[in-house]
């Protein structure tokens, strides 16, 4: 009897499996920190939580589990996004103890806290509910702002942290305002309900246009869309390397998870209604999506320092990301779902090499990148195949996410077949500007010669990662079916 | 059927590129041997399968043979991976196979004392032929595309390749750096185009795929022709890039700084001829509009003028060959736009003479240019110097190369017999056709054939004014140090591809005109070749070409007539015009750093000064204490909540904007 109890807890529990595992953690090893005080031991506890929450996401991924418990819903959309944020989070655990930047005495709080946001991302993509999504989104952020925070000493972090929590503090202010106006027109937080009501209004309460603009803001600087992105060049500048890769790889992929859970679901009844009210959002996701990723290449064009240049680049992929947002069909989604994926390996994997060398005592100046073939001809090379995925160079994994996301826009079925070619055009013409400033990187690295040519050594633990994400950058380049089956079931689902 | 192994032909040298880069190092040469090994199979492998479908039952219906599996679906989209050979993919892959092996047996030679970092020559072309014939057997154009980048990438690592080190000195290396990064940047905004006019088709066709395109390619254009007509023109686009046209030819005489077995790689067997490939394999959807056809054609023959006008006045070896390319890669372009447009107008059978003369030259100066490039990396080898002012009556000393060389001069000048005569007259006959035969706007065709025939007499002086000024009269300084012939492995190739000089053209007699039919429609070599001589066009080229031969021996040989009295000693501005290049490397800087870069530039700054100058030493703050920060603080989230509300606004005004132009709620 109270076995069978006890598995009925713990098959209620399936869908928390994964934010358990992360809160075990989160929630010891500041004890663990204090009792061992040696900060290796916590990495190798933190190390083991990450993988064993990653396998239990993926046996729930791959068996396709769908359950709810307590709100929560767990569906193959939720594993899918979990399988990446957990992805981001193991890669950077793994560098995190050999990495000079972070800080080594309070690695109790650092774990607890890169697990903390980890839990929130995955709770967001989880929840059918904008206060559920509100309070994850929250947990994240506010965790991030102490990791940024966390590297000491160093005047552009703490710049960056106080930025960070300003804008972060605003953007919620704005969400919940719009909450509060979307609740007060639709009469709940539901999502589908929200969604049943916005498909069959028959006039549409400006109330509503404005509480949704307000989320829309409030959500786009969690994305670093233009207009809101200036915090982001300066955040993963100032943040700890590891932390930078989190931030740009894991919480801006929560941030347009969002964007598919609240908007998507919105107004995907309206684009079979045909309703203006949708039609109108489209148009104005297209908007930001084309000015977010010109702005994101023009403005990465002119950056010396490596990491703001790799910022730049994630604003700019955010804004091909974007599309799927205007274009609004499955296909669309479904390539967004996986050019955040790949997006993890190429801009993970560029974001790992500029930390290995920061380890290894090179600037983070473009300039000092001069000569690096010579010094380690493998870093150079994964760097090159991380910023040639980035730009879309084939046969690697950013062609093929790039393509699959500009061939949905392409085509469109139906009446509105036709009418995101514009979108597909200015996404060409921008990865083409984008390929100069990687190419200026790739050109100091091989072609230029530098000045130094000691060869560097560095850590064996970033080895590992980086190969990791060259391994992904090319076989999701040549097999892109590993991962874009599990995205098609995801957006079956939502 | 060994057909079925097709996919061997990209694989082998792929194999080799993994292999030398692996355990090059330990190898003889670093990897040389394993290098011409691979390209020698896949030559063997294309033999192979031509002789196969040129002998089976699919040749003699027209069909290709074409196999495919499925790569990955994109909801309705379904991209394959597969092969597709038919006359046209058998010539390119036995010509590009073959030509590159002796390249690379060449190279062995070449460079023999770069040491360490041959390893990364050989593993680097190796993968350069990878990509040209994996982009010839494409059974699509997304595979055509990524091959098509492979080869982008590579050119930009070979190119650059002495950048590191440079015998002669430090401006020799920043040039290698900058040009390679100028062709794969230039080369780069032809591939955008493509892209753009992959996505039209994507959009079209619901397909990439080769047999469905060309199925379905007059039912898709009777229904949307404005669309069509914009996909091909972005095809196009890619192959402005590809193969130098006007106005992105500037690349190539850059890419000079490379290797000169890179740039007989680039020149002859690959790279540039993918260009024209691509415009030859979407022949059957290029035919579906006229006026494309004839805005190809234009390119060819502007681009065919002008890069000749270019050599006229270079000292540079090298460059000269280089502007000779991108003259000639406009004949061929020409020569595909004036058959396509026959065709559009319903002369098949013209149209599939353009077809054939375009590619046929194609093939023809993949043999004569290849020699030229190695002849003259021969020269440069034996000199020390690229400059044809301190060349000079090598022909003492360098017998073979000289001669071989000559060969290939005549073979470009269009000399009877060589090579060029028979598929640069056919060209610039079917320009006359295109004039004949065409609407109003087929007066162009006039203008271009004038420029055909000026071009041809251009090109004749030329190459003879190089072979003069290198060969011939006496030995200035370097050629006085010139320590004699090179090294076997190097003439080997050279008198191999003296003979095809001479007789590939006679290849048309022989069964080239049969393997080069499209659509099915053939032409009948033997006929078109005597015809040539029946036409008195032909003669008036011929003439002209001699008359060009003669002046540059006059020239540079007898010196009785004095070239300064033309260019007032370099005074004149069409000399100066021509040495600035027609000032296109200054229009592009213009456009690309100060543009480009200025903008980047100013947005850059708009950016940070709203973020940075609201937070000016907020940092030092930070860190200075608590007391501080809450001043700041206090002092500037009013500074953020305006640029909050300023982005909420402007995405307010957008939105009423947009229902407003939607027709309200």
């Amino acid at each position: 009897m109270i076995s069978d109890i006890v598995v009925n807890i713990f098959d209620d529990l399936t869908p928390l499996a994964t934010m358990i595992i992360l809160a075990i953690g989160a929630l010891s090893f500041p004890a663990v920190q204090m009792f061992i005080k040696k900060h290796t031991v916590t990495w190798a506890y933190a190390t083991i939580l990450v993988v064993l929450a990653f396998a239990v996401n993926l046996v729930l991924l791959i068996d396709g589990i769908e359950c709810e418990y307590l709100g929560v819903c767990l569906s193959p959309y939720s594993t899918f996004m979990a399988l990446l944020f957990l992805t981001v989070l193991f890669l950077v655990v793994l560098v995190s103890n050999s990495s000079t930047e972070t800080t080594k005495n309070h690695s109790g709080a650092y774990y607890s806290l890169l697990f903390g946001a980890t839990i929130g991302m995955v709770f967001v993509t989880t929840s059918t509910d904008l206060l559920t999504i509100f309070v994850g989104v929250e947990l994240t952020s506010i965790s991030s702002y102490a990791l940024v925070a966390l590297k000491r000493k160093d005047g552009r972090a703490s710049e960056a942290a106080v930025k960070y929590a300003i804008i972060g503090g605003m953007s919620t202010a704005l969400t919940l305002y719009g909450i509060s106006m979307v609740y007060g027109v639709a009469g709940s937080t539901e999502l589908a309900e929200i969604a049943q009501y916005v498909t069959t209004m028959t006039d549409t309460p400006w109330i509503l246009a404005i509480g949704v603009l307000c989320m829309l803001a409030g959500y786009g600087f969690k994305i670093a869309a233009v207009p809101f992105h200036m915090w982001a060049p300066d955040v993963y500048e100032g943040a700890a390397t590891p932390v930078s890769i989190f931030l740009a790889t894991a919480s801006k992929k929560m941030g347009l998870g969002v964007f598919i859970q609240v908007f998507l679901v919105m107004f995907i009844g309206t684009t079979v209604t045909g309703t203006i009210f949708g039609e109108t959002f489209q148009y104005i996701f297209a908007i930001i999506a084309a000015v977010t990723m010109t702005v994101g290449n023009v403005v990465a064009i002119a950056q010396t320092n490596i990491k703001r240049m790799l910022a730049y680049s994630s604003i700019a992929q955010a804004g091909y990301i974007l599309i799927m947002m205007a274009v609004m069909t499955p296909n669309a989604e479904a390539a967004g779902l996986f050019h955040m994926f790949t997006h993890v390996f190429m801009k993970g994997g560029a974001f790992l090499i500029v930390g290995a060398l920061i380890c290894a005592g090179v600037g983070e100046k473009i300039s000092d990148y001069k000569g690096l073939a010579k010094r380690a001809p493998v870093l150079a090379f994964a760097m090159m195949l991380f910023l040639f995925s980035l730009a879309g160079i084939p046969p690697l994994a950013g062609f093929t996410s790039k393509f699959f996301l500009f061939a949905s826009a392409v085509g469109v079925p139906g009446e509105a077949s036709g009418a995101w070619v514009w979108l597909a055009f200015v996404a060409i013409l921008n990865s083409a500007i984008s390929l100069y400033y990687y190419a200026r990187v790739v050109k100091a690295m091989y072609i230029e010669k530098g000045e130094c040519t000691d060869k560097i050594k560095i850590p064996a633990t970033f080895m590992v990662a980086i190969a990791i994400c060259v391994v992904f950058v090319i076989v999701l380049g040549v097999y892109p079916d590993l991962v874009y089956g599990f995205a098609e079931t995801a957006v079956g689902l939502i | 059927m060994i057909a079925e192994y097709t996919w061997l032909v990209p694989f082998i040298p792929m194999m080799c590129f993994l292999i030398i880069g692996i355990i090059g190092k330990k190898t003889p040469e670093k990897g040389g041997y394993i290098a011409i090994a691979g390209a020698l199979c896949s030559f063997i492998i294309a033999v192979a399968i031509s002789v196969e479908y040129l002998t089976g039952d699919a040749f003699a219906n027209g069909d290709p043979i074409t196999s495919q599996i499925e790569w990955f679906h994109i909801g309705d989209y379904t991209i394959h991976l597969g092969y597709y050979v038919d006359g046209l993919t058998c010539a390119m892959m036995l010509f590009s196979s073959f030509i590159s092996t002796l390249i690379f047996i060449y190279s062995i030679g070449y460079m023999h004392d770069q040491g360490e970092r041959k390893n990364r020559y050989y593993a680097e072309v190796s993968l350069f032929l990878t990509g040209m014939l994996g982009l010839i057997v494409s059974s699509n154009f997304l595979e055509l595309f990524i091959f098509w980048e492979v080869m982008g990438l590579c050119s930009y690592l070979l190119i650059g390749f002495w950048s590191f080190r440079h015998d002669n000195g430090d401006e020799a290396s920043a040039n290698a750096a900058s040009a390679a990064k100028k062709a794969f940047l230039v080369t780069r905004m032809g591939d955008v185009c493509l892209m753009g006019g992959l996505f039209i088709f994507l959009n079209l066709f619901m397909s990439l795929d080769y047999t469905t395109l060309f199925d379905n390619a007059a039912a898709v254009y009777a229904q949307d022709p404005e669309l069509m007509t914009l996909g091909l023109l972005l095809i196009f686009g890619g192959v402005i890039g590809k193969s130098a046209q006007f106005p992105l030819h500037d690349w190539l005489p850059d890419a000079m700084a490379g290797p000169t077995t890179v740039s007989s790689l680039i020149h002859a067997a690959t790279m540039v001829k993918a260009g024209v490939y691509l415009v030859a394999r979407a022949f059957p959807l290029y035919v579906m509009d006229e006026n494309v056809m004839l805005f190809v054609g234009i390119i060819g023959g502007v681009t065919a003028f002008i890069a000749a006008t270019m050599a006229l006045n270079n000292m540079n070896i090298k460059k000269v060959l280089a502007y000779s390319t991108i003259s000639q890669l406009g004949y061929m372009i020409l020569a595909l736009g004036a058959g396509g447009y026959l065709w559009a107008l319903g002369y098949e059978e013209l149209g599939a003479l353009g077809f054939f003369a375009g590619c046929f030259h194609m093939i023809n100066h993949a043999f004569f240019k290849a020699l030229l490039f190695m002849g003259s990396g021969s020269v440069i080898h034996g000199t020390g110097t690229e400059d044809m002012r301190l060349m000079g009556g090598l022909f003492k000393k360098m017998k073979i190369t000289a001669t071989t060389m000559l060969f290939g001069c005549l073979a470009i000048a269009g000399i009877p017999i060589f090579s060029g005569f028979w598929s640069k007259d056919l060209v610039i006959d079917i320009a006359m056709h295109a004039f004949e035969h065409g609407t109003d706007a087929s007066v162009w065709f006039i203008i271009l054939w004038v420029l055909a025939v000026i071009t041809a007499f251009m090109t004749a002086f030329y190459m003879f004014r190089m072979w003069f000024m290198t060969f011939m009269g006496e030995p200035r300084e370097n050629a006085q140090h010139c320590h004699g012939e090179s090294p076997k492995t190097m003439t080997m190739p050279l008198v191999i591809l003296a003979i095809f000089a001479l007789i590939s053209g006679l290849f048309m007699f022989f069964g080239l005109d049969k393997m080069l039919a499209v659509m099915g429609v053939q032409i009948d070599g033997a006929e078109e070749g005597l015809a040539l001589f029946s036409n008195m066009f032909t003669y008036l080229t011929l003439i002209l070409a001699v008359v060009g031969i003669a002046i540059a021996y006059l020239m540079y040989v007898k010196k009785t007539v004095d070239p300064g009295k033309f260019n007032k000693h370099g005074d004149s501005w069409l000399y100066k015009a021509l040495t600035q290049r027609w000032w296109f490397p200054d229009l592009y800087n213009q456009i690309s750093w100060k543009l480009g870069y200025g903008v980047a530039k100013g947005v850059n700054y708009i950016d940070r000064q709203i973020v940075d100058g609201t937070v000016n030493g907020l940092s030092g703050a930070v860190v200075g204490g608590g007391d501080s920060l809450s001043k700041v603080q206090t002092g500037h989230v009013q500074d953020y909540s305006s640029i909050v509300l300023i982005g909420i606004s402007a995405l307010a005004v957008i939105f009423l904007i947009i229902v407003a132009q939607l027709g309200g709620f």
